[in-house]
């Protein structure tokens, strides 16, 4: 049973020891996310699942670590270094103190829906869904401007706002591919949960850096 | 420190080179089409040259993503210049940044004698139409990315061995397709396909690369990685930039490409004097 959902971006700079001495530019971002994980924290699951886009699929071993974006982090625990979708969930867990189970879990396009299906189908779980929209929004922007990325993370942005799981699942993941899009898989997996119409909410919807970021909200509805 | 010859020229077998960028180019980061005309450009290239530059390196296309530009469109704002300046010219290193072949090979045969090959060798048959020619060389480092792109969350699980592994199989390559020995030169590409801590890693571990044995050009001017340091847009990244070439000479890098000629000469004659393979230019406080 899924208990929530909540949606978050994956930039490398949401980690503050990343972003250095601009961190606090970024602290509207990290706040939204904060606030979303509260409501994911609080809605009861047992266990929690991290979504993201991965060439891994399946359940994925492994921890956070920022050295391959050059920090000197202080030693981890020697463990596999998780892709950047999955390691920014679980470092967004552990900031927020979270100690329940967690399965970070690696999804593509071909089976999201249905993974994300199998995922929820026992005890209480609540999901965290990471990916982004377009890397392409602007001429600044990390692919440089596409004129497709300001329509395609709108009809993401109008497909999560929506909470229809139909609509969400009618999003161009080719197209998201195309325009440097992490996000649709991850939002697919979330659609093939939810299963049914949810209450949604965005809370904060901005491409600040030519990347276009997503945070909300998905509840599940009373019977 | 080796010797370093381009075709018929000879550079000083000891101590740091200048190699001046020239955009003939309506939209680069710095100088913004400064010298996208023929008569700027030659008038740049002039400057530089007067200023005592050893290369002087001449671009058609600006690194970043921007407007297409056709292969004949680069051939011609590249071969204008190389022509032009071969004559006035006749002893300065040229030197063409290109990533394309076709670019390249005109450029030659209008007298170039180095092809600055930035963008990590996407086209491997350059490195043969240098070696036709009989011209030098620039092996890059651009993390795979594909040319004139940015960037986006690229991870490395050691950056600088993967540029000394990537740089050495480029050189190595470059001179089984012909290239001299004494043309090659190492670039680990500063900003291209790095973040900015893992530009200042590779950096700071200027000797890993000048262990290489090839002879290391650094291209630090006014970027990103200077800029981010600093949160200084380019216009004030000089300083920044010519205290990262002060410790790559230190450290053994051998040429700077640098927009700033003579205040990057200055910095490598200090250097060159702290370690001895220069002496004072004039000798007299306490000695008179």
């Amino acid at each position: 049973m899924l208990t929530a959902a909540a949606l978050v971006p994956t930039p490398p700079l949401l980690v503050p020891e990343v972003a250095g001495g601009s961190a606090g530019r970024d602290d509207d971002l990290r706040d939204a996310c904060d606030a979303a994980l509260a409501v994911l924290l609080a809605s009861g699951a047992e266990r929690l699942v991290v979504l993201a886009a991965a060439e891994v699929t399946g359940p994925v071993d492994g921890t956070w670590d920022w050295r391959g974006f050059g920090v000197a982090s202080p030693a981890r625990p020697a463990a596999a270094r998780l892709p950047l979708g999955l390691a920014i969930g679980s470092w967004l867990l552990d900031r927020a103190g979270d100690r329940r189970p967690r399965t970070a879990f690696g999804v593509a396009p071909a089976d999201a829906a249905r993974a994300g299906a199998r995922l929820v189908a026992g005890a209480p779980t609540g999901l965290l869904v990471c990916g982004d929209g377009s890397a392409r929004r602007d001429e600044k922007a990390p692919g440089h401007l596409d004129p497709r990325a300001g329509p395609f993370d709108e009809r993401c942005g109008s497909a999560l706002a929506s909470g229809d799981p139909g609509e969400v699942l009618r999003l161009d993941a080719d197209l998201g591919r195309a325009l440097l899009s992490t996000g649709v898989p991850a939002w697919w997996a979330l659609a093939g949960a939810a299963g049914a119409a949810c209450t949604a909410e965005l809370t904060y919807t901005a491409a600040p850096y030519g990347v276009g970021y997503v945070v909300g909200t998905w509840l599940p509805r009373p019977d | 420190m080796t010797t370093l010859r381009f075709r018929d020229k000879v550079l000083p077998a000891t101590g740091g080179l200048v190699m001046a960028i020239v955009n003939r180019t309506p939209d680069s980061f710095f100088d913004r089409g400064a010298t996208f005309g023929l008569a700027a450009a030659l008038d740049r290239v002039d400057e530089v040259v007067g200023q005592g530059a050893h290369i002087v390196d001449i671009g058609g296309v600006k690194a970043a993503p921007g407007d297409e530009v056709p292969v004949a469109e680069e051939v011609r704002r590249v071969v204008e210049v190389v022509e032009a300046v071969r004559d006035r010219h006749p002893r300065v290193v040229l030197s063409v940044d290109t990533f394309v072949p076709e670019v390249a090979d005109a450029a030659c045969a209008a007298g170039a004698d180095l092809v600055n090959d930035a963008w990590g060798a996407p086209f491997a048959r350059t490195a043969e139409v240098a070696a036709q020619h009989g011209a030098g060389l620039v092996c890059t480092h651009a993390g795979g990315l594909a040319p004139r792109s940015r960037p986006h969350r690229v991870a490395y699980d050691d950056v600088v061995g993967h540029v000394v592994t990537t740089l050495t199989g480029l050189a190595d390559r470059a001179l089984s397709a012909g290239v001299a020995r004494e043309s090659i030169l190492i670039d680990p590409g500063h900003d291209f396909g790095k973040n900015s801590r893992q530009s200042l890693q590779v950096t700071a571990r200027t000797e890993e690369l000048v262990a290489t044995g090839w002879p290391v050009l650094m291209a630090l001017s006014r970027k990103d990685f200077v800029g981010e340091v600093l949160d200084l847009p380019p216009d004030d990244r000089l300083e920044g930039t010519l205290a990262a070439t002060a410790v790559t000479a230190w450290l053994g890098a051998r040429v700077f490409r640098c927009h700033d000629v003579t205040a990057t000469l200055r910095v490598l004659a200090v250097v060159d004097a702290l370690q001895g393979r220069r002496d004072l230019a004039v000798g007299k406080r306490g000695l008179a």
